[in-house]
């Protein structure tokens, strides 16, 4: 009974609170005219409501003859704080995020050097990377690299390259810049959705990537870690960069790219606050993957230069799990059993 | 030296867009490109209000800061203008400008935006006053002529006005102390806005 009466209690305040809210949403909406008509009866020349709302823009009875876009919206006051959360920081916090990443990369370096191999080379080499899978992750990595330096040209360039350039070539760097990136980004989003493809498989989770990240790869100890044919590392690269990031930053870009579908400003100020931080981040992880890439990690980039191929010691040092199985597979063909196989595998777990 | 500012007197305008074709008409300005716009306020209800609107030659621009080539530049008038040979076109100033000013002739594909144009206070820009190059990119320098914006002096109603801010807002302060009723006075409207009605006890004083 009592837990009756209660309910009821709450349907009907619900219904009047409804009643009492609706005809306030419906004079917001329609009122400002009706409004101002009977304030011109009663105070005549005072229109201050109507002002009001054209301050904040929420007047939606503001007409111009003018065609484009949001002609007749006499005062935005969205773009004073799209400027302060651009210029502020999003360029303040990304400049330090930049200059810190880069300073731990080169404070890595000369702490620990490049990472090596242990044992002798063996001079025997297995496939690591197939002619397409090189294309396809050198026409991202180029494409990428493109828009990260004129995407930094037109964040920072104005504070560290103005100054030294003059402001006649550094408008033609910017030019430069602004075109390949209108032009390179399409071609950037193409190439990593190819990339996603050709690459997923061998980037799916496994258990062991857990072990590996928890143990940092060993990359402060040294500690040898074994895994698959990416490590888990590569594959945060692989789902947070090249999946994640590359989605958010293509979305936000296109809505830029493309001012021809009368998208209103909020949505362009929206789309720049959302690439610039994005693309800061997306740009500060790729430092560390292009570092493990190339200087960092002794002989990783004779897989993707070259003919793919890497030394025997270099994939037991670095991707035991798949050196494992890449022999297992090949004693296997081999005709000897896969007794071998399976014991490799079995080593390789219980590291 | 004096700070040129506009003042739309919106109890002035009458919407005749006469500014907006005067601006056209004194720059040579190119199709799609509208430097100057009427804004109508609750168009067709009693009391409604125009207002015409340019480039405002802000005092902290925001333009200005949000350019990533650094093109605009401050006269000694307080006059806001850019060097379009700069421009790389990527909108930014018009995400960033409070009243819509900065324009873009779309010529290119998918909306390709070209050098930005806007509103000069007919001052022109920095190529040699008065030569063909500062013509084409930025129409007639009015002011080096010793003249003032052409949009406010040809205004019917001098809705518009354009020129030294201390001198424009001394008009404006005495249309506003002489005409209409003092309603814009606060409270006047509240207090006695409304028809006067008879004393409400029969028989008092009067
Ligand atoms: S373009 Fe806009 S932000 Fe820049 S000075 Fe003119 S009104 Fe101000
Ligand atoms: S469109 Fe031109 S003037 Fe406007 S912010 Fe970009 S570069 Fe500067």
């Amino acid at each position: 009974m009592h837990g009756n009466l209660a309910l009821r209690w709450v349907a009907w305040l619900s219904i009047a609170l409804v009643a009492m809210l609706l005809p306030r949403f419906a004079l917001a909406a329609e009122g400002s005219a009706q409004q101002q008509a009977e304030r011109q009866i009663v105070q005549p020349l005072n229109n201050a409501p109507l002002w009001r709302d054209v301050r904040k823009g929420e007047n939606p009875y503001q007409t111009t003859q003018v065609r484009g876009i949001e002609t007749n919206v006499l005062v935005q006051t969205e773009g004073q704080i799209w400027r302060e959360i651009r210029n502020g920081p999003v360029t303040v916090y990304g400049g330090y995020l930049l200059v810190l990443a880069a300073l731990a990369i080169l404070g890595y370096y000369l702490w620990k050097g490049p990472i090596k191999v242990h044992g002798q080379l063996t001079g025997r080499k297995i496939r690591r990377l197939s002619p397409w899978d090189r294309t396809i992750h050198w026409t991202v990595g180029i494409s990428w690299l493109i828009m990260a330096l004129s995407g930094l040209v037109m964040l920072f360039g104005k504070y560290f390259a103005l100054p030294v350039l003059g402001y006649t070539l550094f408008s033609w760097l910017a030019i430069l810049s602004k075109n390949l990136h209108n032009f390179v980004g399409p071609v950037f989003l193409i190439a990593a959705a190819l990339m996603f493809i050709t690459y997923l498989a061998r980037n799916m989770p496994a258990a062991h990537d857990i072990r590996w990240l928890l143990k940092g790869g060993g990359m402060l100890t040294g500690e040898h870690v074994p895994s698959g044919f990416f490590n888990a590392g590569e594959k945060v690269v692989f789902w947070l960069g090249l999946f994640l990031f590359t989605i958010v930053v293509g979305a936000s870009g296109l809505v830029q790219l493309f001012p021809n579908f009368d998208q209103g400003r909020v949505v362009m100020q929206y789309s720049n606050v959302i690439h610039a931080v994005t693309a800061v981040v997306y740009i500060a992880m790729m430092l560390g993957h292009i570092y493990l890439g190339t200087v960092g990690v002794e002989g990783a980039y004779d897989a993707m230069r070259y003919d793919g191929m890497v030394d025997e010691a270099w994939a037991k040092e670095h991707h035991e799990y798949w050196y494992n199985e890449v022999k297992g597979q090949s004693t296997a063909a081999g005709g000897a059993a896969s007794p071998a196989r399976a014991a490799a595998m079995k080593e390789g777990w219980k590291l | 030296m004096a700070r040129m500012k506009f003042l739309a007197d919106a109890e002035r305008c009458i919407e005749c867009n006469g500014c907006v074709t005067a601006c056209k008409q004194e720059h040579e300005i190119p199709w799609g490109v509208n430097r100057r716009r009427v804004v109508t306020l609750n168009d067709g209800t009693p009391g409604e209000k125009s207002i015409s609107v340019a480039c405002m030659h802000c005092s902290d621009a925001p333009c200005m800061a949000v350019c990533p080539v650094d093109v605009f530049y401050k006269t000694s008038e307080g006059i806001v203008l850019h060097d379009k040979d700069l421009c790389i076109g990527c909108g930014y100033c018009f995400y960033a400008c409070p009243f819509g000013a900065p324009q873009f002739p779309q010529d290119g594909a998918f909306g390709l935006r070209g050098k930005m144009d806007k509103c000069t206070f007919c001052a022109g820009g920095p190529e040699p006053d008065f030569s063909d190059a500062e013509f084409k990119k930025y129409g007639r320098n009015r002011i080096a002529e010793g003249k003032l914006p052409a949009c406010a002096e040809m205004c019917s109603t001098k809705a518009l006005l354009g020129g030294d801010g201390d001198v424009i807002a001394d008009i404006y302060r005495r249309r506003v102390t002489t005409r209409g009723k003092g309603s814009e006075v606060w409270g006047w409207g509240t207090a006695y806005g409304r028809p006067e009605k008879p004393p409400a006890q029969p028989g008092a004083k009067s």
